[in-house]
């Protein structure tokens, strides 16, 4: 800083223009007339100095800062306005320093101020950052521990179910077998009946009269349905069965494309009009898994797809693909169906939650997938809008 | 760095210290003492009741052999705490300091802040404080209750700066010191200015232009 209050100052510093024209006239008029005050540099401030003239210099501190300048005054003369001038100047030195100073020394207050501004600001932005990331750190822990619990919750329901399930199927398969049996064998009885139709006299009168023809006939239609009820009730032991994975059957190594093709076979014996299928399955590298799981689970996601399409009543698409990354491999299987309502997403994955009438379902397609999923150490998630349809996302971890 | 041009060369030099340790003291007797080739009033800016508010001021000159004039400005800061702002922008462009300590048992605190303040402000203002030219003087060493020298020589003995015991009053020390600090100076800028080869000045030419006694 060359402006600083311990400058050397010039003379046209100390003093400005109109107070040379205060003092030029003043001395001039005291010395006689011939007046000129220049400063070291040999500039001019008052007066026109002449090169024969006497002159007295300046000195504030050790060199001379301007002269003095008369042709006519007595030298003793000329040194009485030198010693006046100087003690103006010596005021006005005075009293530029301590100003400059003065505003030095506020500046520098004023730095020290804004530095100490600036570290309290500091410290108050890192106190809130600090609150602020504690604040979002016990939100987030909390959520952990609720979604734990949840998680917990929803383990031992599902635990429960399954022996319930398993339970259940084991006790229902028993007397099934001896129903289906009985109904096997009492097919075989009332065409035994039947014999009695060809029958003469007494017997082939009473037989008009009781219309045995009919009950003949409806008798075999009865037992067709209840043969048809029974395997139904089968069929649902099954898929019990199959979620509460009582029937454990041994890993092996597969293409997960495969079994995509074979569940896509099954449900396409009984594929409504106006479905399509359409594949984009990449090469995949063969997982140990269960295969038999893996069937079921693929099957359970067509079948709801197939039926999500059947729902909406109109033409639809099941689209299908597959691809694989270092990590792991990601199965969508995508439907232009009816789609599902935020709060049907919410239950989704609930054992026995269904939207079909009774007799439609029994609610266990995907909570029986998440369970295979969840065996294979993979993630199934569903992101669906009603009336534009539901993608189903499946992700298996590959072992590195 | 001292400012320079092709016939002036100009160090300033400041009085640091405590308050009332002697620094206007310091600066009143080296202008009675010294009768160099060029020498100032003491120009005293302001004070109340005797203390400095803003600062005090001692040129002194002489000419190298080469023609080139040595300046010095010898500065006091006001040592009262209160004038950190002012003290600061006193210390700034500094070429060398002299603390001024009180010797008096009493003042050991204020001498170890004023010290601390010494250090922290060299920084503010941009000076190297570790090869800053500086002299430590303790001050008052005829008070009755005035730290023996022997204590204060063994409690500075790992500092690299020269140590002087005064009388400010008296004059005894003055003198010592400002040589001190002008050995000091010349070693430090003396190469980079080449008082020596340019200028024909050597160290104690250079001391003895300064430190000129009155007769």
């Amino acid at each position: 800083m060359t402006l600083g209050f311990d400058r050397e100052w010039q003379l046209g510093e100390l003093l400005d223009t109109s107070s040379h024209e205060k003092i030029g006239p003043a001395l001039s008029e005291l010395l006689g007339g011939d007046f000129a005050i220049t400063d070291d540099a040999g500039k001019t401030f008052w007066g026109q100095p002449s090169p024969d003239a006497r002159r007295e210099a300046l000195i504030l501190e050790l060199e001379p800062i301007g002269y003095l300048l008369s042709r006519s005054a007595p030298a003793s003369a000329l040194m009485a306005a030198r010693n006046l001038m100087l003690v103006l100047l010596r005021a006005q030195i005075r009293f530029k320093m301590a100003s400059t100073l003065h505003l030095e020394s506020v500046a520098e207050d004023f730095e020290s101020l804004k530095r100490e501004h600036a570290r309290l600001s500091e410290s108050e932005t890192r106190y809130k950052t600090l609150s602020t990331e504690l604040d979002a750190r016990v939100k987030k822990q909390v959520g952990e521990l609720e979604e734990r619990q949840q998680m917990l919750y929803e383990a031992e329901k599902l635990a429960s179910v399954g022996q319930l399930a398993a339970g259940m199927a084991h006790e229902i398969n028993n007397p099934l077998g001896f129903v289906r049996s009985n109904l096997s064998t009492f097919e075989k009885y009332v065409g035994k009946f039947a014999e009695m139709k060809n029958a003469q006299g007494a017997a082939a009168a009473s037989w008009q009269a009781l219309d045995l023809d009919f009950i003949l006939e409806d008798s075999i239609d009865l037992l067709h349905d209840s043969a048809k009820g029974m395997e139904r009730i089968a069929r649902i032991v099954a898929d019990l069965k199959a979620f509460s994975n009582v029937d454990r059957a041994s890993e092996e190594y597969a293409d997960l494309n495969n079994c995509l093709h074979e569940a896509v076979s099954m449900v396409q014996t009984q594929l409504p009009a106006g479905i399509n299928f359409r594949f984009d399955l990449l090469p995949l590298p063969s997982i140990v898994c269960l295969p038999g799981h893996i069937n079921q689970l693929f099957f359970n996601v067509i079948r709801n797809a197939i039926l999500a399409i059947k729902d909406a009543g109109r033409p639809g698409e099941v689209k299908i693909s597959s691809e694989a990354d270092d990590e792991g491999i990601l199965v969508r299987i995508h439907d232009t169906g009816v789609g599902m309502t935020k709060e049907q997403l919410e239950h989704a994955f609930e054992p026995f939650y269904t939207t079909r009438p009774v007799g439609g379902g029994v609610g266990l397609g995907l909570a029986t997938a998440r369970n295979v999923i969840q065996a294979h150490s993979g993630r199934i998630s569903l992101d669906s809008q009603p009336d534009v349809g539901t993608t189903v996302t499946m992700y298996f971890p590959t072992p590195s | 760095m001292p400012e320079s041009d092709a016939r002036h060369l100009t160090f300033k030099l400041v009085y640091y210290g405590p308050a009332q340790s002697g620094k206007t003291t310091n600066l009143l007797r080296l202008h009675d003492l010294l009768a160099p080739e060029l020498k100032g009033e003491v120009m005293t800016m302001e004070t109340k009741d005797d203390r400095t508010l803003f600062f005090d001021l001692l040129p002194l000159g002489f000419r190298a052999p080469s023609g080139l004039l040595i300046k010095f400005r010898l500065f006091t800061v006001p040592g009262q705490v209160a004038h950190d702002g002012t003290r600061k922008a006193v210390l700034s462009r500094a070429d060398g300091v002299v603390f001024v300590a009180d010797a008096d048992r009493a003042q050991e605190t204020n001498n170890g802040e004023s010290f601390q303040s010494l250090a922290a402000n060299c920084a503010r203002v941009g000076l190297d404080f570790d090869h800053l030219p500086l002299v430590v003087q303790f001050n008052k060493c005829d008070l009755p209750n005035a730290v023996p020298e022997a204590e204060i020589r063994d409690r500075w003995s790992a500092a690299p700066w020269p140590l002087v015991f005064a009388v400010a009053l008296t004059g005894q020390g003055i003198e010592l010191t400002f040589e001190h600090l002008l050995r000091t100076v010349y070693r430090n800028f003396g190469q980079k200015l080449e008082l020596q080869a340019k200028h024909g000045l050597s160290e104690d030419a250079f001391v003895a232009g300064a430190l000129r006694k009155a007769a």
